[in-house]
């Protein structure tokens, strides 16, 4: 799962970790609807240079690196099926472009993830009035899942001690094998939902209708420079593209 | 009138069999430090609960009584009403952290109460500073020890300014030298005028500090007064209660007609008394 790591939160001290979330929000949509607009191989080629100077400002390119590589397999697992199965006149030269837009989504997207940590992200989501509740509930899913998951260890270590086969049998056997481990899951925790609510509870959660927060997201200068940029960048990309037109160097194909 | 006060209280838990607390009468006055403590099953956790009112308006069932907190009726309020005066900290730290970093976790009762931001950062910043929790201020709770974590969460209650702090076993799981700073940052808030009850089995390391113990069985106080009275009764003997040390020794000298000045909590108490015994 190394490649998911492209959306994981790193601790950084850069330009990018210190803008507010949601003028990054910002910029990755707008990088994310670029990409969108084209299917050619020389813009998205320009696009995906523009976003490395990005990541580079982020400190992050190694780990970007790191786990484009884990993805590699997955793209040229794109790239040959799309040649075999697409129709149009350069199948190969399509499927190029096809991947070169999905790295550039995803370049964009981790961008996002990669600096923002989740507690940012849900007070981003609360000053974008969305409802406490619900980012409380995301920053909880955050917090337990390694929990959850140490305890899925811990069980299947018990299960095993007691005889239970998990890693035996045909696909069918290995299905029924999941249910020794998921329903002491489950009980487990249940209970621990119930006492993660008693202690919550005890501490005013949903108490007040005027909670306050700590520490509150503030737009600066340079997150105001940032949103201005980004729309310059997309109203003149999207000028050239549906205006002006694209001069025929730009969509160049491999021809084949 | 006292700030906790039992009043013939009664509860069983819905579905359960058999009742959990018994006609309890109890009442705690400001700045006692009392010892609850009794067998497995005995209620002592169930006691706690009734203290901020998570008996019964969290875990339903069959209540008989009252209980009064700050002079209000548990029944007629909300937990949320009793988060500033009664603070509960319960045994599995894991289970009240629920944000991603010290800090954060310190403001959450504060900021579900709504206090002002300004006020809230003071609070941070006088706890972090009172339980020496600097080192750890970004840090997720997974990358903490139990004793760390059971640290963090008594902090995250302190925060909410209570009256009382209510400590269900908070040394359970952790080794014993994490166990005794948590049982010296309780008796250090104890000092400074906070009223502390404490769930706790081990006997030896709190009956010193303590002004206070409450014996429970079966879902009823079965002793209730100061850790020698209560300690030397036979009744903890009948019920199966680890008494310290030094107390037993006493006892024993005591059936063989050995009688000591007064009755030793501790090891060194012990050595005090025989040595002016002999002198
Ligand atoms: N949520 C619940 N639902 C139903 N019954 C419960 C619940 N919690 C506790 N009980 C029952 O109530 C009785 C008292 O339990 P309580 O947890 O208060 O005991 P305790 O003295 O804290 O025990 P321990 O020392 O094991 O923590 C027990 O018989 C227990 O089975
Ligand atoms: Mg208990």
């Amino acid at each position: 799962m190394s490649f998911l790591e492209i959306f994981q939160y790193t601790r950084q001290d850069s330009i990018i970790h210190r803008l507010d979330p949601r003028s990054k929000l910002f910029l990755t949509l707008v990088c994310a609807i670029i990409s969108l607009l084209f299917l050619d191989i020389i813009p998205l080629l320009i696009i995906f240079a523009s976003l490395l100077p990005l990541l580079a400002a982020a400190k992050s390119l190694r780990r970007w690196a790191k786990s484009m590589k884990g993805l590699l397999v997955l793209l040229v697992f794109i790239m040959v099926f799309n040649t075999l199965l697409s129709t149009g006149p350069y199948p190969f030269s399509y499927s190029v472009s096809l991947t070169l837009r999905l790295v550039a989504l995803m370049t964009s997207f981790s961008l996002f993830f990669l600096t923002v940590h989740p507690d940012e992200l849900s007070q981003a989501l609360i000053q974008m009035r969305v409802r406490f509740e619900f980012a409380f509930a995301m920053s909880m899913a955050m917090r337990y899942v390694p929990t959850l998951g140490h305890e899925a260890y811990a069980i299947m270590d018990a299960q095993r001690s007691r005889g239970v086969e998990l890693d035996k049998g045909n696909f069918v056997q290995r299905v029924r094998n999941i249910i020794p481990i998921i329903v002491p899951l489950i009980i487990v925790s249940i209970r621990r939902a119930l006492s993660i609510a008693e202690s919550m509870e005890s501490r005013g959660f949903g108490a007040s209708e005027n909670r306050t927060y700590m520490e509150r997201l503030q737009f600066r200068r340079r997150d105001w420079s940032l949103v201005i940029v980004s729309l310059g960048v997309l109203v003149t990309v999207l000028y050239l593209r549906f205006i002006v037109g694209l001069p025929d160097l730009f969509l160049w194909n491999i021809g084949f | 009138m006292a700030l906790v006060k039992f009043d013939d209280f009664s509860y069983k838990y819905y579905g359960a069999d058999s009742l959990a607390l018994k006609k309890i009468n109890l009442t705690i006055d400001n700045g006692e430090y009392v010892v609850i403590t009794g067998p497995s099953g005995c209620g002592k956790t169930t006691l706690c609960r009734a203290i901020n009112g998570l008996v019964p308006r969290f875990h339903r069932g069959y209540i008989a009584g009252h209980v009064y907190v700050d002079e209000k009726d548990t029944r007629e309020h909300e937990v949320a009403h009793f988060a500033a005066i009664a603070g509960l900290v319960f045994q599995n730290p894991e289970n009240q952290l629920v944000t991603l970093n010290v800090e954060k976790e310190i403001a959450f009762g504060p900021e579900n109460l709504g206090v002002n931001p300004v006020e809230v950062r003071r609070r941070v910043e006088e706890i972090i500073d009172l339980l020496d929790l600097e080192h750890l201020r970004d840090k997720h709770p997974h990358e903490m020890s139990g004793g760390e974590q059971q640290r963090v969460a008594m902090a995250a209650t302190l925060a909410l300014n209570p009256q009382i702090l209510v400590a269900d076993e908070p040394t359970s799981n952790l080794d014993p030298k994490s166990a005794e700073k948590i049982l010296e940052i309780i008796s250090t808030l104890n000092k400074r005028g906070m009223t502390v009850v404490l769930v706790e089995h081990r006997l030896d390391l709190v009956a010193k500090e303590a002004t206070r113990v409450v014996l429970m069985d079966r879902g009823r106080i079965v002793a209730d007064g100061t850790p020698t009275e209560v300690l030397v009764a036979d009744i903890c003997q009948d019920i199966g209660v680890g008494i310290p040390k030094a107390t037993e020794i006493y006892k024993r000298l005591n059936a063989k007609g050995l009688r000591l000045g007064s009755v030793p909590l501790t090891g060194e108490e012990l050595a005090l008394l025989i040595q002016e015994g002999t002198v």
